[in-house]
């Protein structure tokens, strides 16, 4: 995937991420932290991982059509990126690591299940696509034999 | 080359001659090109020169600057490049479906999703070939409306 193909998959995993860390953040702070209270800035953390996630897609990047088991390899090193930098970001600065462990877990918990999550989406949408494809291709065979 | 194109009427058969010193490349690629425009291409196996319909073949890949020809069971060489094959091929609804591939849709049984937003073609004898998501805007255009 390269050129305008890899901007606009990137674009549409900005929004899946950001749609589902909202969701993920109402989950998380609801059971964890419900009574805690948040300013209007926290209206940017959800577009502030939506960007830190979308940054791995650059390990998805080639000129070529990658093959499964490489695109399966390039997979798992994006998830495990992105791990690494939300985390990062949620947690650089903090001392007291030892206490957030549940919290990490939580989290990182979390942004497996989005990867999945998203992954599964876009599967979905080619499945309807590749659907529609089909049924396309039956009527477009049916009409030249005719 | 000198080029002459003659008239003739509806009751003499129309047929095309080359006179030629050697049969060069260059006159093996004309008598590809035309062969190809009535249906059949070259295609070699083992050294040998075969006649393939077009209508026999399921996809044309291009490999290391090689162009195959895959039909259900044989694979055939050819000396015609693939871009050239590409706009020959489009009226016998031929469609390019990643960077090194012709399809032929006549011989896809169904579209199914891949990894990654790609879709996979199989053919009808199960067969699988992947479709880069670059071509499927045109693959779609082509299947509502006709690839010519």
């Amino acid at each position: 995937m390269h050129g305008k193909e890899f901007i606009l998959a990137c674009l549409r995993s900005f929004f899946a991420i950001v749609t589902l860390v909202n969701v993920a953040v109402f989950v998380l702070g609801f059971t964890m932290d419900p009574e805690r209270l948040f300013g209007y800035e926290v209206f940017l953390m959800p577009l502030i991982y939506g960007a830190l996630g979308i940054l791995p897609n650059i390990v998805m990047y080639s000129k070529r059509e990658l093959k499964i088991r490489e695109l399966l390899v390039r997979k798992a090193i994006q998830l495990v990126l992105i791990e690494g930098l939300v985390l990062f970001a949620v947690f650089y600065g903090d001392k007291n690591m030892g206490d957030h462990i549940p919290s990490i877990i939580s989290i990182g918990v979390c942004i497996f299940l989005i990867y999945v999550i998203v992954n599964v989406i876009d599967w979905f949408q080619n499945y309807n696509l590749a659907k529609h494809m089909t049924k396309d291709l039956l009527e477009f065979q049916k009409n030249v034999k005719e | 080359m000198e080029l002459k194109v003659i008239k003739v009427s509806s009751e003499q058969p129309e047929q095309m001659e080359i006179r030629c010193h050697e049969v060069s490349e260059e006159v093996r690629e004309i008598v590809a090109f035309v062969k190809s425009r009535q249906g059949q291409l070259s295609g070699i196996q083992e050294g040998k020169q075969y006649e393939v319909p077009v209508t026999d073949i399921c996809y044309i890949e291009a490999v290391d600057e090689k162009v195959f020809l895959y039909t259900i069971k044989q694979v055939y060489e050819t000396r015609q490049r693939l871009y050239e094959l590409e706009e020959v091929l489009k009226e016998k609804y031929f469609l390019r479906v990643s960077k090194s591939l012709l399809l032929n849709l006549m011989k896809v049984k169904s579209i199914k999703p891949a990894l990654n937003g790609r879709l996979t073609a199989v053919l009808k004898n199960g067969e699988e070939i992947i479709i880069s998501r670059k071509y499927v805007p045109a693959l779609k255009n082509a299947l509502k409306g006709g690839v010519s």
